[in-house]
């Protein structure tokens, strides 16, 4: 309902990352396929919202080559205000605009960066509340919300743009347990819909139940990757079996 | 015996809440009553500043103060552009021109303007421009870095969610980070225009004709023509506080609500 335009495909080749002397990623491949779920774990400090940031250019790579939709985004001539029209990104903290009401909030850049009408960017806007079940709350301000509302209005206000990629940094990390669901839910839909997303995240069961695929980092590379269950269910590499039973079991010895 | 805590707790409570009514009776028996209402609260004169000093010197004030306010934010929201921003030239401008500003005694740049533009470059300003200028530039470098620390406090996720939206810089500055940090600095502003409000009493080194005479001004050429104590200046000191006082409620509403908000 909300996608009009057609998923992305996400094309990352060779990309590194430094922050002075500290390389954060250290060469990574990732290919993403239009409407592929790809959920990227592994232990803080891996890399991984870093190079989720790397996607819509919120991190500068010091190399390599990042595709969307077949267009690069580290040429360095690149409009990269337009190209993140086309890409939706979900923070942890939620980052809503806090002048500005649930609407508005959906609607601001609609109307300043897409240059539709304000009826219609409503319109797209309450679509899009409702979605997330929150049309009722368009007249509130964010600090009126709790947490898992909020983030579920972040995602509304990404939709709004009508994405053909969605980029979700640790979109659960930051919220009480009970309403961790409602936004996995959402997310869940959003998957079964087709549209492309990397999500980068320490839910298991979302990633094991959603994701068409799981990438495992560490220390700035790509450790192991493949379908979520195999990645997940029987992983290879030492590394990722480490880390899974930390996650899965965090009270094992 | 021995005293609970709660009891000595009163007693130091009650000990100062007497003295602070000795203080106060003392001062009431050793005052000249007599004299100060002749020389301070003589009723008579103070009839006598009415309505001049309302229909003239406040008004004049409150002219003075928002003629030196619009160019203060003006200039203000420059400054703190300017030294947030990622071309060093402007932050070395802006550098320089706060730390002038802010460091020299608002009465030497009133005599700058009013004196040593007419000997520099030979033209005699009309005194609001003057006005406008020294006090707006004064106040610009105070509100300049005021709004650079409200810029500062706007967390940086606000601007990274207005770019990934697509965004570009000027937009996101314009439609998220500056009003979120309009709301952050109104309690310290309203405090500027207080300062600003009181800093207008400077406009007095021009050498002002009396139809643009300011409540400072204006009180003490009561004082000269009356002849008779320091009333007209009471007078003037009152219709001050008609103006700041409201300010710095206003002030302290904002705070609240900005209490409010982020205790959330």
């Amino acid at each position: 309902m909300t996608s009009h335009s057609a998923p992305a495909s996400v094309t990352i080749k060779d990309l590194h990352k430094s922050y002075g002397e500290v390389e954060v990623l250290k060469g990574i491949d990732i290919n993403v396929s239009p409407g592929e779920v790809v959920c990227l774990i592994g232990p803080s400090g891996s890399g991984k919202s870093t190079l989720l940031r790397c996607v819509n250019l919120l991190e500068t790579p010091n190399s390599g080559l990042i595709e969307v939709a077949g267009h690069s985004v580290t040429d360095p001539d690149v409009n990269i205000d337009k190209m993140r029209t086309n890409v939706g990104m979900v923070f942890q903290q939620f980052n809503l605009f806090s002048h500005l009401t649930v609407l508005e909030n959906c609607t601001v850049a609609q109307i300043k960066v897409l240059k539709r009408s304000k009826a219609e960017a409503q319109k797209i806007a309450l679509e899009n509340l409702e979605k997330v079940g929150l049309a009722d709350k368009a007249g509130r301000h964010p600090d009126q919300l709790s947490g898992g509302q909020q983030q579920r209005v972040a995602i509304a206000r990404a939709l709004s743009m009508d994405p053909q990629l969605m980029l979700f940094d640790e979109p659960t990390s930051a919220l009480d347990p009970e309403t961790v669901g409602d936004v996995l839910s959402i997310m869940r839909q959003l998957a079964a819909e087709g549209m492309t997303m990397i999500v980068v995240t320490h839910e298991m069961a979302f990633a094991r139940d959603v994701a068409d695929r799981v990438v495992f980092m560490d220390g700035g590379v790509v450790v192991e990757e493949g379908p979520a269950h195999e990645v997940i269910g029987n992983p290879q590499h030492q590394r990722t079996q480490l880390f899974l039973s930390r996650v899965l079991n965090p009270t094992a010895q | 015996m021995a005293l609970s805590p709660r009891q000595k707790q009163n007693y130091w409570r009650y000990s100062q809440y007497a003295l602070l009514a000795l203080i106060a009776i003392v001062l009431v028996i050793v005052a000249d009553w007599g004299t100060l209402r002749d020389k301070v609260f003589n009723p008579d004169i103070i009839a006598h500043q009415f309505p001049g000093v309302i229909t003239v010197a406040l008004k004049n004030t409150l002219i003075y103060t928002a003629l030196g306010f619009v160019v203060g934010l003006s200039l203000g929201v420059l400054l703190a552009l300017m030294k947030i921003s990622s071309i060093a030239p402007y932050r070395w401008i802006s550098t320089l021109y706060i730390e002038l500003f802010r460091g020299l005694p608002a009465l030497l740049v009133f005599i700058a303007f009013g004196y040593g533009i007419p000997l520099a470059f030979g033209l005699r300003l009309n005194n609001y421009v003057t006005v406008m200028l020294a006090l707006g530039m004064v106040s610009a470098a105070y509100i300049g870095e005021v709004l650079r620390a409200g810029l500062e406090a706007v967390p940086k996720g606000q601007y990274e969610a207005a770019r990934s939206l697509g965004m570009g810089h000027s937009r996101a500055m314009m439609t998220v980070i500056i009003p979120q940090a309009f709301r952050i600095v109104l309690p310290p502003l309203t405090n500027e225009i207080i300062l600003l409000t009181k800093d207008s009493s400077l406009v007095y080194l021009l050498g002002m004709s009396v139809a643009q005479y300011e409540l400072t001004k204006f009180g003490r050429e009561g004082i000269s023509a009356s002849g008779a104590g320091l009333t007209p200046l009471v007078v003037a000191g009152a219709c001050y506080l008609i103006i700041t006082v409201p300010l710095g409620l206003l002030a302290r509403h904002f705070e609240k609500r900005a209490g409010a908000r982020s205790r959330k």
